[in-house]
């Protein structure tokens, strides 16, 4: 104890190495879960891409398994095509030129570009509705026996390099055979199903957002609506999916349409849009407000000329993310009708329809390995869409970033 | 003068606004209406066939069968399961991220961190699904050899997943508002960071976390798309995480997916268990809103 | 003097503004904030064309007096009134009258710049549209009401296209002023307006204020008694919700007759 205060060492003042160390273990637990959480996001885009390209062996229904040069166009390539399976130059060239024949036969063939073949890389394939798959290699696999494979190909078989997402897929319509399903047709009832239920969810939800921020921010009626709101955004999206099955599907009669699919998918969407709205609303600073009451504006004409123009920004941003949200719904829609296998595309609000998750609930629960790679197409797709939204939503908030 | 006779604030355009406002907030209202509805009426056409012991008691699930029984213990056991694993995975996970976040994390760091929770929170739950089916489970199968294809266990693994950012911002936003004098007299007393964070500011800020957890739990129980492409939809009465079973969710889609003819039994079944599903949900969402009104610390 | 004192208080008046001179007339105003009373009785004749300012500590009432004036008041919840505040010989707080067309006649100007978030032009153009007024008189209006506010020189070549928000906020506050006289309101109210500001702005914008009472009458509340002394005709001292002292500015500065406006000016409290 006869420390000197002229030099005084840290041992003076008791560190404890133990609580030191246990602290700096604690920082870097805390760590972890982020760590997880990544590592578990590469994973899944890794498997998801990895499986989406497989090297295959195929054996043509029809035909001696030819590919065709990159940069003929896919007429130029059916065309060939046909030839090699013994039709006559005339016989191919009329089918072709008629427009009912050709639409018949881009049905049952796919044209797409393999990233490589026996023949050589990046060269074209008519993939028949009968084709039949002989093997199916995942991609580090397939490519180091190439070669064997190459060598132990059969007659009216081909080596391919199939890139499973590409232009092709994006175009064609679900189909048994998982060579030539596509989720064209999920694309178009996304579009539909997700443009009608904005169409619903946005009024709503911003016209709920004006009345609680604007109008009635305090009362009965404002705090029977905060309730019920919050209600509302805790109940499971399957739960809307009974209400639309009920009333739309079977008490008013509309059936497994995209309408129905649309009113519910909109109901879902309105506590979100309110959140979001009201968050742009209250961002608006209150003495914009008063400035306006002030030149004698009406509530309407305070709302409506300035604070909504103000917050508008905010608003088509949350309106964005809301979107994104309604597009990976699948479960309220599988209620609601989307679950059949739709081969064509949608043309009104009364039609049958499927959208991309729901198309890849139903490539995945379809337990066969082709369709699972069909499904990590799908399911890079609709990635890319909702990365594209998310991109969008930030450069608009960036943008408009306002310093008040 | 004229200011005694004009009348702006009465314009018939003021009034109009203000009732198409109303209008469509009203709308929300009709939408539980509508659920409530929808729900009710085929639940109690339900009842009127299966009588409430058997729904509560009976330990099978097989509506299909000649001879059906409908007792829900299988599908809340299966919902149970699922749940219990995710939460084991998430809330350690979820609420370490939330210390994390509130203590230790730079603004920078933080909004970075805010971001990618909320990368998590856009992706569809079909693709974790999918990644539970198609990854996770075959990976497993190679640890433990009688695991079925579909079991509760890799989907519980990665609903916890899934949950994690929903326990992390609550719980983060309650640990956040602990007034920074108590963590300063705590500092001030010699506590390390660690200290501070385990035994001053989660103590604090423990009706929030709670409320968190409570949240989570809701949502894990409401979650379809994982359980139904992973877990599995065969609802039988058991508690071993390897085995395939269903869950109220899974059920639901199954029933729903296979065609039943409107006015069998089966139908209803659905909407029977829809209700508890909501009932369950509800129950919950109002425990945790309760929990927080209650228990709040009021530091002003 | 306590409050109990000062509520039983008559306000000391020098040189009193006649009924005929006067543009408004604030006649036993009080204002209670839900239980709470803010404005204690206050009577007091503001005159035409000229600058009246209201002083006082912080929380004595100027600003909720000011406010009185053009019933923003009104937008509080649970704000009473009792009391007549006469415009023009009409009472606007008659269950009868509509604020909303009260304030179309008076216009105010707030202690931090607020302009919205729009083009110079549509800033100073919103309350004309209000009106109903377009197309060339409008624009005719918004280059005069820039003008009037001594910021049209500097704005000219750039009004139609750039965001008020892009101005210092001098120019800001001018804008802000621009806004508020375009609709040409007898009554101008004024909550501070330099406060915010810089030292040269807050000349300019006296500057104005001298020139602006030509054509407008101006109250204007202001915590500094320079600028209050600089610019002002006449002016208020109040204190604790309670109209102390009012008269003609010199009087108040040189002569005050009321210990406490005495012991205000000299700076022993507030």
């Amino acid at each position: 104890m006869n420390r000197t205060l002229s030099s005084p060492s840290p041992e003076a003042f008791g560190t404890d190495p133990w609580k030191t160390r246990i602290d700096r273990t604690f920082a870097r637990a805390l760590v972890l879960p982020l760590v997880l959480a990544i590592g578990l996001l590469v994973l899944l885009l890794g498997d998801t891409l990895y499986r989406s390209v497989s090297v295959q062996v195929v054996r043509a229904d029809e035909g001696p398994g030819r590919t065709y040069p990159f940069g003929l166009a896919a007429t130029e390539v059916l065309r060939q095509e046909l030839l090699a399976r013994g039709y006559t130059e005339e016989e191919a060239r009329s089918l072709l030129q008629d427009p009912t024949e050709r639409r018949v036969l881009f049905l049952q063939n796919r044209v797409e570009l393999m990233w490589n073949t026996q023949e050589g890389p990046f060269r074209y394939v008519v993939t028949g509705l009968r084709d039949e798959r002989v093997a199916d290699f995942s991609l580090l696999e397939g490519l180091r026996r190439w070669e064997e494979l190459k060598a132990g190909l059969g007659e009216g078989e081909r080596l391919v390099l199939n890139p499973w997402l590409d232009q092709s897929f994006l175009t064609r319509t679900p189909s048994r055979s998982p060579l030539t399903a596509g989720i064209g047709v999920a694309i178009w009832g996304t579009i539909w199903v997700l443009s009608l239920a904005l169409l619903i969810a946005i009024p709503v939800g911003i016209g709920t957002a004006i009345l609680l921020e604007e109008y009635l921010r305090e009362g009965t009626l404002n705090r029977i609506l905060e309730v019920n709101l919050r209600n509302l955004a805790g109940v499971p999206s399957i739960v809307y999916g009974l209400l639309g099955l009920a009333i739309f599907v079977r008490e008013m009669g509309l059936g497994p349409t995209i309408l129905s699919a649309a009113l519910t998918l909109g109901l879902l969407g309105i506590p979100v849009i309110v959140v979001t709205a009201r968050e742009s609303l209250r961002a608006v600073p209150e003495s914009l407000r008063q400035a306006a009451f002030a030149l004698g504006a009406t509530r309407r004409q305070v709302v409506f000329r300035v604070v909504v123009p103000a917050a508008l920004p905010g608003m088509v941003t949350g309106v964005i993310l809301s979107a994104a949200r309604l597009i990976g719904e699948a479960a309220p829609l599988l209620l609601v009708g989307a679950a059949a296998y739709v081969p064509f595309y949608p043309t009104g609000p009364l039609s049958e329809y499927t959208v991309i998750p729901v198309q890849i609930y139903l490539w995945v629960s379809m337990n066969i390995p082709e369709f699972a790679r069909v499904a990590a197409a799908g399911i890079l797709v609709m990635l890319l869409v909702l990365s594209g939204l998310y991109f969008l939503a930030l450069y608009l908030r960036n943008r408009f970033r306002r310093e008040w | 003068m004229e200011i005694l006779k004009q009348r702006p604030s009465r314009n018939p355009k003021e009034v109009l606004t203000f009732a198409l406002l109303v209008f469509l907030s009203s709308i929300t209202l009709l939408t539980t209406l509508g659920v409530i509805l929808s729900l009710v009426g085929d639940v109690a056409q339900f009842f009127r066939r299966v009588p409430l012991t058997e729904f509560l008691f009976a330990p099978e699930w097989t509506p299909l069968f000649a001879d059906p029984r409908y007792g829900i213990s299988p599908l809340i056991a299966g919902t149970f399961l699922v749940t219990l694993i995710a939460l084991l995975v998430a809330v350690p996970l979820g609420l370490a991220l939330a210390i994390y976040l509130s203590e230790y994390a730079s603004g920078a760091a933080r909004a970075r961190i805010k971001g990618t929770l909320e990368l998590f929170e856009g992706i569809p739950t079909v693709v974790f699904g999918y990644f539970a089916l198609l990854f996770v489970t075959p990976l497993l199968q190679r640890v433990i050899p009688d695991l079925n294809i579909f079991n509760p266990l890799s989907a519980g693994l990665v609903m916890g997943f899934a949950i994690i950012p929903y326990i992390s911002n609550v719980a983060a936003d309650a640990m956040e508002s602990v007034p920074r004098s108590i963590r300063e007299a705590a500092y001030a007393l010699g506590a390390r960071p660690y200290e501070v964070a385990l035994r001053v500011v989660f103590p604090a800020a423990i009706s929030g976390i709670i409320a968190a957890i409570i949240l989570a739990t809701s949502r894990a129980i409401g979650e379809t798309m994982i359980v139904a492409i992973a877990a599995g939809q065969r609802p039988i009465l058991t508690l071993d995480p390897r085995e395939t079973i269903a869950t109220m969710t899974s059920y639901i889609v199954q029933a729903a997916t296979g065609d039943q003819p409107t006015g069998s039994t089966a139908y209803y079944a659905l909407f029977a268990v829809g209700f508890t599903l909501f009932l369950l949900t509800l129950f919950l969402n109002i425990l945790a809103q309760y929990v927080v009104e209650r228990y709040r610390e009021r530091y002003e | 003097m306590s409050l109990e004192m000062l509520k039983e208080h008559e306000t000391v008046r020098t040189a009193p503004v006649s009924e005929a001179e006067a543009l408004v007339d604030v006649r036993g105003l009080s204002l209670w904030y839900g239980k709470k009373q803010a404005l204690y009785d206050i009577s007091v004749r503001f005159p035409r064309n000229q600058v009246t300012a209201i002083i006082g500590p912080s929380g004595c009432g100027k600003s909720t007096l000011l406010r009185s004036l053009n019933r923003m008041n009104d937008l509080v919840p649970g704000v009473r009134v009792e009391g007549e505040v006469l415009y023009e010989g009409v009472n606007i707080y008659d269950p009868r009258v509509d604020p909303v067309a009260v304030r179309r006649h008076i216009g105010m100007v707030f202690q931090k710049p607020n302009p919205f978030p729009k083009t110079i032009f549509e800033n100073v153009a919103f309350g004309l549209r209000l009106m109903g007024v377009k197309g060339s008189e409008l624009e005719d209006r918004v280059v005069e009401a820039l003008k009037r506010a001594a910021l049209w020189e500097e704005v000219k070549d750039r009004f139609k296209k750039e965001s008020g928000l892009r101005l210092s906020g001098g120019q800001q506050q001018r804008l802000c002023i621009a806004r508020a006289i375009a609709v040409e309101p007898p009554l101008l109210l004024m909550d501070e307006p330099t406060s915010a500001l810089d030292p040269i702005a807050t000349q300019a914008i006296e500057d104005l204020i001298l020139e602006l009472k030509e054509r407008y009458t101006v109250v204007i509340v202001t915590h500094n008694m320079q600028q209050a002394a600089r610019v002002s005709d006449r002016t208020l001292f109040m204190h604790l919700g309670v109209l102390v002292e009012e008269g003609p500015t010199e009087v108040i500065f040189t002569k005050p007759k009321h210990p406490y406006t005495e012991a205000y000016i000299t700076g022993r409290f507030g």
